[in-house]
């Protein structure tokens, strides 16, 4: 699937290949109302990596039902709209909102944004916060219900079981690290908000890291991000164990690398002789 | 818009640090329009994980040129392809400047390397039959485009901000000079040019279409990614989607100052 933030609403990419062949598509993060965003500068390059301070600049759920669902309803291909609340009350009107409406497959909820003041990643750092979001998303939707986790934390494995055991459906992880860049030239940040979110091949390891951590902490199916841009990268994480992966910052890079990452775990299955991709998942946990 | 591989013709260093590539793409070409740009991808493998915007410097029937500076890694590595190599291009990007069909005197403002878009709109206007005055200014001599490599039939004023060549001073300090000759004003430099051109407009550009060209950090060139929104006078705007050209009368300069 692809991961939030870096397909836009899916309909900016289905002109330039099929994008019904993915497994999922995951929209841009969105909030209950339309958000502006962070000051500029908001990305920077770093080393296989980049930094960005969008800010969740977004159309809002209102918008995103009546302009973008409609065109999903129509697709096969699933789409996850991810959420993000400042409050547990935003989360729980956002995921309402969102229930029973035709085109929209399941909720990711976002409790890991490094770039919005109020909310985000305090929910993500803190095992009984999230498991606090979790439940009221569960409560307020009859949709599937993913839980997307912050690396900003030390007991990664903590805040996934208290997810788990608050009703989340599945595990995704991990949402960007928080980073800077200084401009020495001009000796201030380089970023408009100081900080920003790394993500790219620069974060992979960690990430990998703690899709390990986390598939051997729940039962939950996980789904793996961070940094995967090849198939080989891909296979990693379904080796550490997660179930789904999401290809991220490679979109921008390479618009077809959701597509050439599945095509090329299909030859990977082939060569090995595998039919079912479930043989792969946590081979490398023994 | 597509994604393609362009093969390159030739590759040169057309003044200090400034790169004129010329690419085969019949894709690219048959679509692109004058202030358009392509997002090229520089180097291989996951060093440059964003490609780099440029924009289309001038047209030639399959053929597209792109006109650059070399600023840092991505551009560094640019420089070094030689003819024969292919570049991997997604465009044509962007709205693209618009030229009123019924305006003849077009004005164009080119501070330094933002001649890029306009030698492609002048070519255009020119053979549309327009009149086309371009003022042409650089930092010092070394730094002004090449004369011969301009459309012959545009008449060419030239500014340097150290004297070395033509008239002394920033090409905004000639701009009373032309403004009353002008019907609609093109403009491409940078940000510091467009805050003095909307000083002016009170006096000057009142009522003159001026359009600018802004360049911001782009990630994806498609508008998924929110990276280059700007605020302007209608709202927020995506540099790569509703952009890059603008409106002077839109242009805040919020934000955008970084960019000097």
């Amino acid at each position: 699937m692809t991961a939030s933030g870096t397909f836009g609403y899916g309909t900016e990419y289905s002109h330039m290949f099929d994008i019904q062949r993915l497994g999922a598509i995951v929209c841009k993060g969105t909030t209950l109302e339309p958000r502006d965003g962070n000051p500029q500068p908001r990305l920077a390059e770093t080393a296989c990596g980049l930094l960005n301070s969008i800010g969740l600049q977004n159309i809002g759920v209102n918008a995103l039902i009546k302009e973008k669902a409609p065109i999903w309803a129509s697709w096969h291909v699933p789409v996850i709209v991810n959420i993000a609340g400042e409050t547990i009350d935003d989360y729980a009107q956002l995921a309402g909102k969102l229930d029973g409406v035709a085109g929209i497959s399941a909720i990711e909820v976002n409790i890991g944004c490094p770039n919005i003041k109020a909310g985000g990643a305090e929910f993500g750092a803190d095992p009984k916060s999230a498991a606090e979001v979790t439940a009221a998303v569960k409560t307020a939707t009859s949709l599937p219900v993913l839980v997307k986790l912050t690396p900003n934390t030390s007991h990664i494995a903590k805040i996934a079981i208290a997810v788990a055991e608050a009703g989340a459906d599945a595990i995704s992880l991990i949402n960007t690290m928080k980073g800077m860049v200084i401009d020495i030239t001009r000796r201030r940040p380089l970023l408009g908000n100081i900080t920003g979110g790394l993500s790219g091949p620069a974060i992979k390891p960690v990430a990998l890291y703690m899709v390990y951590e986390v598939a051997g902490a729940v039962g939950l199916p996980v789904i793996g991000c961070g940094g995967i841009v090849t198939a080989s990268d891909a296979i990693e994480f379904i080796m550490a164990g997660a179930s789904a992966i999401q290809v991220g910052t490679a979109s921008f890079t390479n618009p077809r690398s959701p597509l050439d990452v599945l095509q090329g775990i299909e030859q990977f299955m082939q060569q090995e002789g595998i039919d079912n991709l479930t043989d792969l998942i946590g081979a490398a946990r023994h | 818009m597509k994604q393609v591989s362009a093969s390159i013709i030739s590759n040169s260093e057309v003044m200090p640090g400034v790169y004129l590539i010329w690419l085969e793409s019949p894709q690219v070409a048959s679509e692109a329009k004058p202030g358009q740009f392509v997002m090229v991808r520089c180097g291989e493998g996951s060093e440059h994980l964003l490609r780099r915007p440029f924009s289309i410097h001038r047209l030639d029937n399959n053929k597209l040129a792109l006109l650059f500076t070399v600023v840092g890694k991505g551009t560094h590595w640019l420089a070094q392809c030689r003819a024969g190599n292919n570049m991997d291009l997604l465009g044509p990007l962007g709205n693209g400047y618009s030229i009123q069909p019924d305006w003849h005197n077009l004005l164009f403002l080119a501070g330094g390397i933002g001649i890029a878009p306009l030698c492609f709109l002048a070519e255009k206007a020119l053979n549309q039959g327009c009149s086309v005055r371009l003022l042409l200014g650089a930092s010092t001599a070394t730094q002004l485009y090449p004369r011969h490599l301009l459309p012959a039939e545009a008449e060419l004023i030239i500014t340097t901000e150290d004297g070395t060549a033509g008239r002394e001073g920033l090409i905004t300090d000639f701009l009373p000079d032309f403004v009353g000759w002008a019907d609609q004003i093109f403009a491409c430099g940078p940000t510091l040019m467009y805050h003095t051109m909307a000083a002016q407009s009170q006096q000057l550009l009142k009522v003159k279409s001026v359009q600018i060209s802004l360049e911001v950090r782009m990630g994806c060139g498609l508008g998924v990614c929110y990276g280059c929104t700007v605020k302007t006078k209608n709202g927020l705007k995506q540099v790569c989607k509703d952009g890059p050209i603008f409106d002077l009368d839109d242009f805040t300069g919020e934000e955008l100052a970084y960019n000097y």
